[in-house]
């Protein structure tokens, strides 16, 4: 993800979040976070519990959000890579937001961040004591640098994943088909699912798969995330919409889902798996053989006892390192209905 | 994580899919569809939907190999040494590997980026990084810094239920931690300082062998080959077995303790599991060091303390046996004289202290403080002083003595000089703020330590060494405070020495017998490494000193230590 795709990720989650947003601009965003996702992000339970238990008028916080490396464009200081000389960089880049700090330093706890509208001196201070980023009083906006990998984005993904698993929605009707065509009327449920498989040894990758599969007549779509993007979908069951019969459960599309996926993954390549595999055994027989020989030598039952207990361990971590192994999850999931029977 | 053999949970099911390979799948998400078609809804947004599998695709590990948490650490750039070691470490050594770069070519960032990319692969989520106190902090502040990992420092005993926890292992090896720690299983272990494992018959050997990991860095600047013996032992902390049995080991690769046999067969058996870049063969730009001399003549009143303190020291020691400890201690005396009158004082104090009254020892030294009371002016300090002034930048002046520092800070002050001080005893926060004050506000730092938790001083590229430490590791890693990674511009080194004094005979020794302040950082490590293995060399300078019979038979006896020295640095080069 690039600053540009981050930028709009972010707006969306606000968005949808009810956030409201001050300023904008494509490489920065001034919001106030609604409520949820003050919630989600803020990491501040007693308070939030404090809100729920008296009823108080909730105060959520602002933060400036950046999208662009920190000196870019004007300054990119060339092999900054020291912590301080960066941060510090960081700090004074943020130009845009309305009363940025020009020499905060990032606090050890939460990288990157720094307080605005604040002293310089009393940044350091505070920077340097480890009390970054804790709820401020009123009027203080937060900077950070809200890049791809930073824990701030990571959170997002978290709370989306959580709020975006399963969704039940209807192709809208092509306008002006609402009375000519009747089969545009007649519509029928698709199961569509996200995969992530992972393929796993002391190394991992993984592949996606966005498929679906018709309930009405069995049949898989291996392009159903391209097919989900370009229509217009809607939570609302319109009227004149007629919802035809499935002859599929979604458990048992699901379970045609899954085994067509097994089919291909059986077909995969599995010479990772052999390699790791025969990493394993190599590494099982070395560890054996050193352990066997000094359990040879060994002067005591106790101490033999011990070291063929330590042998076990060995062979068990060497176990977790290697052995090959693949996972399907389901990411999310949900039922989409379309016009006509594929 | 579960065994292969436990039942699946909830929403689990698990197959063969291969000969070799389980393939288990998660089908949670789908199962909350049906609960909740049953119970027509809730139901989740669509566009929170789409993100969700938007940022699946963003965080989608596309390759067994290359290194992608690089995308997610836009602020860093590693050098490509650093990159390149990475890699190895995941693609070739299957994450177990010794890191033995030289000093300063970033190990800590390499195990980062082994750490992290592992997290990020998700093939890490519980790490533990045991390391000696004094670095637990340095590494906790580069892991969150430098990567966004949040390591913790353990200092409670419910730390260790972090995922990411940095710990001394002088801690983690005692109770109650210890039983603890050997209960579990960690993803992945780091052990800073290794080479402090190389003996088998110490609690943290024995410690490290017995905790359970399934990735595992050693990191160690010293150089494990010197030793046959500590290597072996090192190696079977990572991969019990790698050189094959003791025995094996010994009779294919061991000619001596120190000579290793089959040179090129325990480099190539090594090289799969160790990876040391060095200094010369890193694409690093080198900043030049300038090193001068700056010879002083001390005031008739300083010269008079400093020759009744030699003569003192030259015959309580022949009283107490020239050998002796407490005879080499008194060489201190001599050498603090050389630093400040406020240094030999505290010394003279507490000698005046402890000696009986009406002794003999107490009319002695009481003698010695009559003359340095007569000592009204500090030659070093005035030089030093004009030595500053006539330069542009921030200078760091580096004493030995705690006293001199104060003394210096005093002076500096009174002369309008801005300057803050750095010492061991300070903790974290206020190294951190003196630094950050030095960075900001002030030209000169005086410090009395240079080891430590490293303070990284590469906006300053001037040094005055007030005093020398005998000890070359501390000079080392004095120069290492500014003449390291980061370091752009060429450094100027000063030495500060008093003439026909003990003084000029060690910065004569360091500076022109073995050139120490042009050696390659690293180098001398090894070099002392090999020598101190009989004698440290603080101790066979006080005994040179006390034994030798006049002038000559000084300089004839440190010229010999010279040799020795240049002998172990040539010999060095050969075999690099």
């Amino acid at each position: 993800m690039n600053g540009g795709e981050v930028a709009r990720f972010v707006v969306s989650f606000l968005e949808q979040t009810g956030c409201r947003i001050i300023e904008r601009s494509p490489s920065h965003v001034v919001v106030k976070l609604s409520p949820e996702a003050d919630r989600a992000l803020t990491n501040r339970p007693f308070y939030w519990s404090f809100v729920d238990r008296t009823g108080a008028e909730p105060e959520t916080m602002t933060f400036a959000w950046h999208f662009e490396p920190p000196g870019t464009p004007a300054s990119s200081a060339p092999g900054a890579s020291a912590p301080a000389a960066s941060s510090s960089a960081s700090a004074g880049s943020a130009g845009t937001v309305p009363a940025s700090s020009p020499a905060a330093l990032s606090g050890p706890a939460v990288p990157g961040y720094s307080f605005a509208s604040d002293a310089a001196g009393t940044g350091i201070a505070a920077a340097i004591a480890g009390t970054a980023a804790l709820p401020l009083p009123g009027g203080r906006v937060l900077t950070e640098y809200l890049h791809f990998g930073s824990a701030r984005l990571h959170q997002i993904f978290d709370y989306v994943r959580q709020r975006g698993r399963n969704v039940l929605l209807f192709a809208e009707p092509p306008r002006g088909a609402r009375s000519a065509d009747p089969f545009s009327r007649a519509y029928t449920a698709w199961l569509g699912v996200n995969f992530k498989v992972a393929f796993e040894c002391d190394m991992k990758r993984e592949d996606l798969y966005s498929w679906g599969i018709s309930l009405a007549t069995g049949v898989i779509d291996e392009n159903f995330g391209e097919r989900l993007k370009a229509c217009k979908l809607t939570a609302r069951l319109s009227p004149e919409i007629r919802l035809l019969r499935s002859t599929l459960t979604p458990r048992k599309g699901m379970a045609r889902l899954e085994a067509h996926l097994e089919r291909k993954l059986r077909r995969g390549d599995f010479s990772w798996a052999v390699e790791a595999e025969e990493r394993r055994r190599e590494e099982l027989e070395r560890v054996s053989h050193y352990y066997r020989q000094l359990i040879g030598r060994a002067d005591s039952e106790e101490q033999r006892r011990t070291l063929e207990e330590r042998l076990k361990d060995r062979e068990a971590e060497i176990d977790r390192q290697f052995r090959p192994r693949m996972t399907v999850t389901v990411i999310n999931c949900g039922i989409f209905h379309f016009p006509g029977i594929d | 994580m579960r065994t292969p053999e436990s039942p699946p949970a909830a929403g689990e099911a698990v197959r063969r899919v291969h000969p070799l390979v389980e393939l288990r799948v998660d089908r949670s998400a789908f199962e909350e569809l049906e609960r909740r078609l049953e119970n027509n809804g809730p139901w989740d947004n669509w566009t929170l939907y789409r993100l969700a599998w938007e940022a699946e695709q963003a965080m989608r590990i596309g390759d067994f190999h290359e290194l992608w948490s690089l995308r997610m650490l836009p602020r860093f750039t590693p050098l490509p040494h650093q990159t390149e070691t990475a890699k190895r470490v995941l693609r070739d050594m299957h994450g177990r590997a010794i890191l033995a770069d030289e000093v300063g070519l970033g190990k800590t960032i390499e195990a980062g980026l082994v750490l992290k990319e592992y997290i990020v692969r998700g093939l890490v989520r519980t790490a533990l990084i045991l390391v000696p106190s004094s670095l637990v902090l340095q590494w906790v502040r580069e892991l969150n810094d430098k990567f966004g990992i949040p390591a913790v420092a353990q200092k409670k005993s419910h730390h260790w239920d972090n995922a990411v926890v940095v710990a001394s292992i002088d801690t983690a090896k005692r109770e109650p931690h210890r039983s603890l720690l050997l209960e579990r299983e960690y993803d992945m272990l780091i052990i800073d300082e290794a080479h402090k494992l190389k003996n088998k018959r110490t609690g943290n050997y024995k410690f490290a062998c017995a905790l359970r990991k399934k990735y595992c860095l050693l990191l160690t600047a010293t150089p494990v080959q010197n030793d046959m013996g500590e290597l072996y032992n090192l190696i079977t902390v990572l991969k019990p077995g790698q050189l094959g049995g003791e025995p094996e080991f010994s009779a294919t690769f061991v000619a001596d303790r120190r000579v290793p046999k089959n040179r090129e067969l325990l480099q190539e058996a090594l090289g799969r599991v160790m990876i040391r870049n060095r200094r010369e063969s890193s694409d690093l730009r080198h900043p030049r060091r300038f090193v001068t001399t700056v010879p002083l003549t001390l005031s008739p009143d300083e010269q008079a303390l400093y020759d009744g303190v030699t003569e003192y020291v030259r015959s309580s020691a022949r009283e107490k046996g020239l050998g002796t400890a407490a005879a080499l201690q008194l060489v201190t005396l001599q050498r603090e004289v050389c630093s400040s009158r406020d240094a030999v004082f505290l010394t003279l104090f507490n000698i005046f202290k402890k000696a009986k009254e009406g002794s003999l020892l107490r009319e002695r030294v009481g003698r010695l403080v009559e003359l340095l009371k007569g000592v009204k002016a500090n030659t070093k300090a005035e030089k030093t002083l004009e030595l500053i002034r006539g330069m542009d930048g921030k200078v760091v002046v580096f004493t030995e003595y705690r006293a001199t520092q104060d003394y210096l800070m005093r002076f500096f002050a009174e002369h309008g000089l801005a300057a803050v001080p750095y010492r061991g005893g300070m903790n974290r926060g206020k190294k951190d703020w003196m630094t950050e004050l030095f960075r900001r506000r002030a030209r000169v730092l005086v410090a009395t330590e240079a080891g430590g938790e490293g303070i990284n001083l590469q906006f300053c590229n001037r040094i005055i060494n007030f005093d020398l430490p005998w000890n070359p590791m501390r000079i080392e890693q004095r120069i290492g405070r500014v003449y390291r990674l980061g370091q752009t511009e060429d450094v100027y080194i000063y030495n500060l020495c008093t003439l026909g004094t003990i003084e000029e005979h060690i910065v004569r020794l360091l500076h022109e017998k073995i050139n120490m302040f042009e050696m390659v950082i690293g180098e001398l490590e090894e070099i002392i490494h090999v020598l101190e293995r009989e004698e440290t060399l603080e101790r066979r300078l006080a005994r040179l000193f006390l034994e030798a019979e006049g002038e000559g038979d000084l300089r004839r006896g440190i010229d010999r230590l010279g040799d020795v020295i240049a002998g172990l640095s040539r010999r060095r080069r050969g075999q690099g």
